[in-house]
């Protein structure tokens, strides 16, 4: 029995751990020497610090280098200005609102495009025959840049709300419809043919491997969709819109009012990074199995 | 042996796949015996359609002619009825060890309780208790594969069929499952299809060997191991084991020289 336990911890045999593979965490941890410095730091707490102290930085020689006249405020913004707007354009409420219809927007396009996509791609495993016959269709369709339809999407949808959640729609959905056939592709054929031998159906095997084994590729597509639907509410909201981010940037760089262009693309950037890491969490809720320790593992 | 024993009978099975010139047959009228409660090995040389006759004994390839016998009753193939185990463990990844030996139950349509039960005493009987709820990527190989042999055996099969189970393992563990594996079909009371390509493991585990020939292949030969010893290690030791090791090999080694000329 004593070959059926979990692998070994490197901390079981510290001697003959230290004595054979130095690479080990734990033993390089104890040894001073050049890089100990990064290991020290190496901790959330102490990542945040560094992380923080690096964008304190950066807006601080964009402020020096504009006061001393290195940079024109005019053409390049400055920081303090940035600081100006944002908070006035926070305490007014115009701010949050320009926020909540690019968000919702984005948000609505990335489910509508994400899920329609995704079914249809999952359900091409069916049929190689269909797969095959649209195979073309596809690859054709999604050779066109997306967002030179943004023009006809306005004339079809209108200037307001539902144009901007279409573009991100059409943004999303192909590659959706992408990864997630060629995922279902992908999943072990063992694995089917294991349950094929069980006697179970092809929508038994659909729900039993495909669905699961897709799972990971899926929402690791989710990362690059919610991107994509952000452009396409964006992108609509530049062409024609009244509210929106895109709005709100495309309005003050005509204006040459660099301050609030920057404030819009800081807010997206906040925006898109929050979304990515909401993505993060659902993926570790749903996927715990890919969760797994990585604790036995060599550190290269 | 009388004819009323014969589980499951092969009779000139035949089929070939489509290959760049052609078809390319791969099994010639392919015809043997299983025996109730028999441990049959198929050995051959490698790429001689091992795995086909495997696949086609678990009604995952139709052959293109000949029939097949189970009981009696003829059948184009055994799904639902055998217990099927490859080289890899073939265990989902995103189950967990309690999940995973439950598959087949859940295939089954048996009710859920009814089945956590099993499913708890089967790991216990095995030595899994405490990893229920791992995931396969925290097990090491001799656990999973362990795990995978639970999974085919509580699904109550009539045929078990490996498919080189153990060899990925080291030899000890391989050694260690080897003998859980004759313990349960002693046990359970089940037949046993083992394809490999390791003679001595052939010879160690079974009641009868199966050597195929090249491809096209047919059954060249069919030998009874005559090893009283029920256990891997006590097999091995059998002053016997060497004669029936040496016979199978030769037979082996014959058709490379013939494949060679």
């Amino acid at each position: 029995m004593a070959t059926q336990t979990l692998k070994s911890s490197p901390t079981l045999k510290p001697a003959t751990a230290t004595a054979t593979r130095p690479a080990r965490a734990t033993s390089a941890r104890s040894r001073p020497g050049p890089g100990s410095l990064a290991r020290a730091a190496d901790t959330t707490l102490g990542r945040a610090v560094i992380q923080l102290l690096a964008v304190a930085a950066f807006f601080l020689a964009w402020e020096v280098a504009v006061r001393a006249g290195w940079l024109t405020e005019f053409l390049v913004g400055a920081p303090s200005g940035i600081g100006r707007v944002f908070l006035a354009s926070l305490l007014d409420g115009s701010l949050p609102v320009d926020t909540w219809y690019t968000v919702i927007e984005a948000i609505i396009g990335f489910l509508i495009g994400t899920l329609l996509g995704s079914v249809a791609g999952l359900g091409l495993w069916y049929s190689a025959f269909v797969a095959r016959l649209v195979e073309p269709f596809i690859v054709a369709i999604n050779s066109v840049p997306k967002i030179a339809l943004a023009p006809i999407v306005i004339l079809w949808f209108g200037t307001g709300f539902v144009s901007k959640v279409a573009l991100a729609v059409s943004l999303t959905a192909l590659v959706a419809l992408i990864a997630a056939y060629q995922a279902a592709r992908d999943a072990d054929p063992d694995l089917q043919a294991l349950l094929a031998s069980m006697g179970a159906s092809k929508n038994r095997i659909f729900k039993s491997v495909i669905v699961p084994s897709t799972l990971p590729a899926i929402i690791g597509m989710f990362r690059i969709n919610i991107g994509f639907a952000l452009v396409g509410a964006v992108v609509g909201e530049f062409i024609s819109s009244q509210r929106g981010l895109g709005h709100l940037i495309y309005a003050a760089s005509s204006l040459y009012d660099l301050n609030t262009v920057w404030v819009g693309l800081f807010v997206l950037m906040f925006v898109g990074f929050l979304l990515y890491h909401v993505i993060d969490f659902a993926e570790r809720r749903i996927l715990p199995w890919r969760q797994v320790t990585t604790a036995g593992q060599v550190q290269v | 042996m009388t004819a009323s024993s014969v589980q499951l009978r092969l009779d000139s099975i035949r089929k070939s796949f489509p290959g760049k010139g052609g078809s390319v047959p791969v099994l010639d009228g392919l015809s043997f015996d299983i025996f109730e409660r028999d441990f049959v090995s198929i050995i051959g040389p490698s790429g001689c359609g091992k795995t086909t006759v495997f696949n086609v004994i678990a009604g995952l390839l139709e052959p293109d002619s000949g029939t097949m016998t189970f009981r009696g009753e003829v059948v184009s193939g055994l799904q639902g009825r055998v217990g099927y185990m490859m080289q890899k463990d073939l265990l989902f990844p995103w189950r967990t060890v309690l999940q995973n030996v439950m598959l087949g139950l859940e295939m089954k349509g048996v009710d859920r309780a009814q089945a956590l039960d099993t499913a708890r005493e089967y790991l216990s009987t095995f030595g899994l208790s405490g990893f229920e709820n791992a995931y396969p990527k925290m097990l090491s190989g001799g656990m999973r594969q362990r795990t995978a042999l639970i999974r085919t055996l509580i699904m109550d099969p009539d045929i078990l069929l490996l498919d080189e189970p153990f060899s990925a393992l080291d030899y000890q563990t391989r050694l260690y499952l080897e003998g859980v594996l004759l313990d349960a079909v002693e046990t359970f009371h089940k037949t046993v299809v083992l394809v490999t390509h390791d003679i001595d493991e052939a010879v160690a585990l079974s009641k009868r060997v199966v050597v195929l020939g090249n491809r096209p292949t047919t059954v060249k030969s069919v030998h009874e191991i005559g090893l009283d010893a029920r256990s891997p290690i006590g097999a091995r030791s059998d002053p016997r084991f060497s004669d029936y090791f040496q016979t199978l090999c030769g037979e082996l080694e014959i058709q490379t020289r013939q494949r060679a000329a």
